[in-house]
């Protein structure tokens, strides 16, 4: 049966759909909601409260997606959850650089090092950029979602996704840039 | 943006967001809250059903309960009848001859006392 059929189903297919929407999105949503609060803490009890949610109003998300996939749903629960949380800016998280491991370059020592500040670099001035861009590069990146995905999910058209991704890409160099340029003046 | 900056850029953002895995206690933790949820729900479910099909149920196919319902019904319905008709009476207006001469009487009297 399609997700998208109007006719009633029972409860406990509906629960059968939903545990399985659950295992294939468990690691997204963590994900989305470790890159968003900075922490395991509060991504576990936002990854918990998403997945509530989800459950409590899945029939009728069920019925509405018409087939479509349902991860920009949970993402955009996840991302609502997590707009409630972090609304005082003050409260915002720091960068984190607990999950980003050094890339993999075999060859020296002395590149490890440099993949590693590069990507500190990278976490801070992500930081650095307006929400709506950082949780744009977060879902494209880290979760691999298309710009329509991305469109759903955040509530926007699919051109003015392309458009938000394209300008996030760019302020993320500029910003890259501007520090290389102030470490080679220094 | 040059295409190969582009490039660069996208890959270190690749490798900088790689997903998480959650910690197995997450994965626990949901499953045991969903679970909960389920049970509550089925269990509520479930002693309704079995009240309604234990107490109620029985007492209800069962004739000789029948008598006290019926009864009251029936005491229930003969007593509203009755307040319906002692009302009706009282809000009726008197007719007739002997209403007519009362009011002249009672007007004239009024006449005499002023």
């Amino acid at each position: 049966m399609n997700p998208g059929d109007t006719e009633k189903i029972s409860k406990a297919e509906l629960d059968r759909e939903f545990s399985e929407l659950y295992r294939a999105h468990l690691r997204d949503v963590y994900s989305y909601a470790y890159y968003r609060v900075g922490n395991h803490h509060d991504a576990e009890d936002l990854t918990e409260q998403a997945f509530l949610q989800a459950y409590r109003h899945f029939e009728r998300a069920r019925r509405e997606s018409d087939g479509r996939p349902m991860r920009p749903w949970l993402i955009r629960i996840a991302h609502n959850l997590a707009a409630n949380l972090y609304r005082d800016r003050a409260r915002r998280p720091e960068a984190n650089i607990e999950a980003v491991e050094p890339p993999a370059h075999p060859h020296s020592t002395e590149r490890v090092v440099e993949g590693r500040e590069e990507l500190r670099l990278l976490m801070r001035k992500l930081e650095g950029l307006p929400d709506d861009r950082r949780e744009a590069l977060i879902m494209r990146f880290a979760l691999g979602m298309d710009n329509r995905e991305i469109a759903r999910a955040m509530g926007k058209t699919d051109g003015a996704t392309k458009v938000l991704i394209h300008r996030a890409l760019k302020q993320l160099e500029e910003l890259m840039d501007a520090e290389r340029g102030d470490t080679l003046d220094e | 943006m040059s295409e190969a900056g582009r490039m660069d850029l996208e890959a270190l953002l690749a490798d900088a967001l790689r997903p998480i895995e959650p910690p197995e206690d997450v994965a626990g933790r949901v499953e045991s809250m969903l679970s909960a949820i389920t049970e509550e729900a089925a269990a509520a479910l479930g002693s309704w059903a079995e009240e309604l099909s234990d107490s109620e149920l029985d007492s209800l196919r069962d004739p000789r309960n029948w008598v006290r319902p019926v009864a009251a019904v029936a005491i229930g319905g003969v007593a509203a009848g009755a307040l319906v008709l002692v009302e009706a009476r009282r809000r009726r207006k008197p007719t007739g001859l002997r209403a007519n001469a009362s009011r002249l009487i009672g007007d004239f009297a009024g006449d005499l006392r002023r």
